[in-house]
């Protein structure tokens, strides 16, 4: 044992000067500490629940409650009155609303299903991301089995021994889903070009132009296996906002150089429109290429 | 007020404010942290800790508990944000990390150059509507240099003549004095008027650097400028460097000469390096090695204190109305007593009440311009365990570790941290170099992040609100 700086404090006192005391030497060398990490993590509190009502959400979450509570008790007396009528009466009113509350929740069940689907897209780039070979390789067999183009690479999928082998062998089925994809958004670009050249007003143009884009999206998704309902459209047109602004900013551009190009009246008028025209053609390139990327099960890059 | 004389960097301000403000709109933030710490105080080795342990989080792994608890189970993954048309090199945290759990073990060298990271936090929306909206991200912008370099922003507010006066006035206090004797004898000696020779001036600049580097390296001293004078970076010492200061009033040639190239150094490093790095951020981590000042003596350790306060006054924590209009300014501030393990457990809140102290001044100046600030003892890479010793008879409170230098196993007494600046009477036991350690046992890829100490608690702090 040695000691540095020799104790220079009385025994009596604490001692005051830090000092590096050295223990014993073994004939081999100690091993490394070990803290055994992640198991030495001590446990936290249960983490809050990740998801929390917003105003917005009680707002909605009461008024459906109000209106498909109230609905449901009205409809009850409704056939408990008609059964009180007569036998007949009761029974075929109870069909009634038998059958509109099953396909009620036919409709709902199918726009869960819908979501669900669009978030299993997620969970699976997750696992991509996160290098979690297990996980990625369950959601890459689930998208398999329901896109025809990537059915006979179950087996390799299966067999994959890394993320790396996963990506790579599912880069060409997803490569000819892109080319697909961009077909789908050339045929719409051409559509929405066709139509704002001839519509009448530029209110329609927008209204054309949006119903034109739900579709293609849905198109594009239903190439990647996808059935989005209402909900899973929604989702899926929300990664596009962010693009938006990138596209608003070049239809600025070409606009202002195509009316700069022809300064003739006639066809400063024809232009306008040819303008707006291509604008809106480019815009669904675009779409459908926002969303085709929104689909992939794996992350771009 | 220096904004109105600088209207180009007024309107950049308020590009970066109006794109912050965007950004957080569409759940798109981007957060500059700046890890701001005098040399050899761990800037690379909380860089590195830090981005492996957020690395393995966003893997799943429970290594930032309390960051965790914050985050709810919204964190959904951790990356590298990919590399763009950057012109600084990259922090290479696979090779820090291979070097540490290599054997024999290496920690990081210093830090030569400049170097930066993003990193990419895809975190769950809170609210059920903002479900719908899809996941939204949180960039966090880190930067790796030199600590001397950071000391040159004092600088940035003298011109020749003051910088001269205060540095001077400094070298000739206390032990400083005795390292700096041949300098100052050069210095006093040099006739009034003397003329621009480039050997007078060569000779001036080899003392004064190897002053410097005696006050560093064998005092513990960290107030020493210019910084780039004790550590150029890659393209080494360039005539800019080659100055010194001189008694004032000074005139004649050298003078002038001097005079020059000091303004000259200081418009290059506020151009290359605290203007696109430190004018604007949001979170800083001011990191202190109390325990290596309070080893090295009582001026090392007024000397901290005295460099920390002076790089504080020249930062800019907002709460000024321009800071207001642009939308600028520094959201939270956390300083951190670092090497937190060489202490036991018992005695490291003594260590952050006592940082609390040394940063009295910054701390009371960032919270005077509204910043939030909080004070943490941390341990980036925990390299020892608590242990009991006995000296003199008595049992004390100790820490266990392997020494780098021999893998021998070796307890170390740190001595009482005092809970506020000691009294007179601490400093008799003279001075003490903390053996290094070896770091732990760890995975070379990082996998399962990196044992640290308080971390997490850290990064709740300074990060916690975005999450």
């Amino acid at each position: 044992m040695s000691d540095r700086p020799p104790p220079s404090s009385p025994p009596a006192s604490p001692p005051v000067g830090p000092r590096v005391i050295l223990e014993e030497e073994t004939r081999s060398p100690p091993p490394r500490l070990d803290f055994e990490w992640e198991q030495a993590v001590v446990p936290v509190a249960a983490p809050r629940p990740s998801v929390r009502w917003s105003g917005i959400g009680r707002l909605f979450g009461g008024l459906a409650l109000l209106g498909g509570g109230l609905a449901a008790l009205d409809a009850a007396n409704f056939v408990a009155d008609q059964f009180a009528r007569g036998p007949l009466q009761g029974w075929a009113t109870l069909g009634v609303v038998a059958s509109g509350l099953a396909l009620l929740g036919g409709g709902a069940w199918r726009e869960l299903r819908g979501l669900a689907s669009i978030r299993a897209v997620d969970r699976a780039r997750s696992a991509f991301l996160r290098g979690d070979l297990a996980t990625a390789k369950a959601e890459a067999l689930r998208w398999a089995g329901s896109v025809q183009e990537a059915a006979p690479l179950q087996p390799a999928i299966r067999n994959a021994a890394s993320i790396e082998e996963l990506r790579a062998l599912l880069q060409p089925a997803l490569a000819t889903l892109e080319a697909r994809a961009a077909l789908l958004g050339r045929n719409a670009a051409v559509q929405s070009f066709a139509v704002t050249a001839i519509s009448p007003s530029p209110g329609l143009d927008a209204l054309i132009f949006a119903w034109r884009g739900v579709r293609l999206v849905r198109q594009v998704a239903a190439l990647h296996g996808l059935r989005p309902g209402l909900a899973g459209t929604l989702s899926l047109l929300r990664r596009t906002l962010l693009d938006a602004a990138t596209v608003a900013a070049t239809d600025v551009a070409v606009d202002a150089a195509a009316r700069a190009l022809l300064s003739n009246r006639l066809l400063e008028q024809f232009a306008g429109e040819a303008a707006a025209g291509a604008v809106a053609a480019r815009r669904m390139l675009r779409l459908a290429k926002v969303a085709a990327e929104a689909c992939r099960v794996v992350p771009p890059g | 007020m220096s904004g109105l004389l600088d209207p180009f960097g007024l309107l950049r301000d308020a590009a970066w404010g109006a794109e912050r403000f965007g950004r957080s709109l569409i759940g798109q933030e981007r957060i500059r942290l700046a890890v701001t710490g005098l040399t050899r105080a761990g800037k690379t080795v909380f860089l590195t800790s830090l981005l492996a342990n957020l690395l393995a989080a966003g893997r799943g792994r429970r290594t930032l508990p309390a960051l965790e608890e914050l985050a709810g189970k919204r964190l959904r993954a951790v990356r590298p944000a990919p590399a763009g048309v950057e012109g600084l090199p990259r922090f290479d945290v696979a090779a820090h990390l291979a070097a540490l759990a290599a054997d024999p073990p290496a920690w990081p060298a210093r830090t030569e150059d400049l170097s930066t990271l993003e990193l990419v936090l895809e975190l769950d929306r809170q609210s059920m509507l903002g479900g719908l909206l899809g996941t939204r991200t949180v960039t966090l912008e880190l930067l790796d240099y030199p600590g001397e370099w950071l000391l040159d922003l004092p600088m940035l507010g003298d011109d020749y003549a003051r910088w001269s006066a205060a540095t001077l006035e400094r070298l000739r206090r206390g032990r400083r004095a005795e390292a700096a004797a041949e300098f100052l004898a050069f210095v006093d000696a040099l006739p009034p008027g003397a003329p621009a020779e480039d050997s007078l001036a060569r000779r001036g600049f080899a003392l004064y650097r190897d002053t410097l580097r005696a006050c560093r390296d064998r005092l513990g001293f960290r107030f020493l400028q210019p910084g780039r004078l004790l550590n150029p970076g890659p393209r080494g010492e360039t005539p800019l460097l080659w100055f010194f200061p001189l008694p004032q009033p000074a005139r004649g040639g050298l003078a002038t000469l001097l005079a020059e190239r000091h303004h000259a150094y200081v418009e290059a490093q506020r151009r290359d390096f605290f203007e696109p790095y430190f004018r604007r951020f949001e979170r800083q981590a001011v990191l202190v090695d109390v325990l290596g000042a309070l080893h090295a003596g009582r001026d090392a350790f007024e000397d901290t204190a005295e460099a920390l306060a002076a790089i504080a006054a020249a930062l800019r924590y907002g709460g000024g109305w321009l800071d207001w209009l642009t939308g600028t300014g520094v959201d939270r501030v956390a300083f951190v007593a670092t090497k937190a393990d060489h202490v036991p457990a018992r005695q490291r809140d003594a260590l952050a009440a006592l940082l609390g102290h040394l940063v009295a001044a910054p701390q009371g100046r960032a919270t005077g311009a509204g910043v939030t600030t909080s004070v943490h003892a941390l341990a980036s890479i925990r390299c020892t365990e608590d242990d009991v010793a006995t000296l003199d008879g008595r049992p004390v409170a100790a820490v266990r570790g392997l020494l780098l230098e021999n893998g021998r196993s070796a307890k170390v007494y740190p001595g009482e941290i005092p809970l506020r600046p000691p009294d007179p009477g601490f400093w008799d036991h003279g001075f003490f170099e903390m053996p290094e350690f070896q770091p732990p046992k760890l995975d070379p890829a990082g996998g399962s992040g990196v044992p640290h100490l308080g971390l997490d608690t850290l990064l709740a702090a300074l990060i916690g609100d975005v999450l």
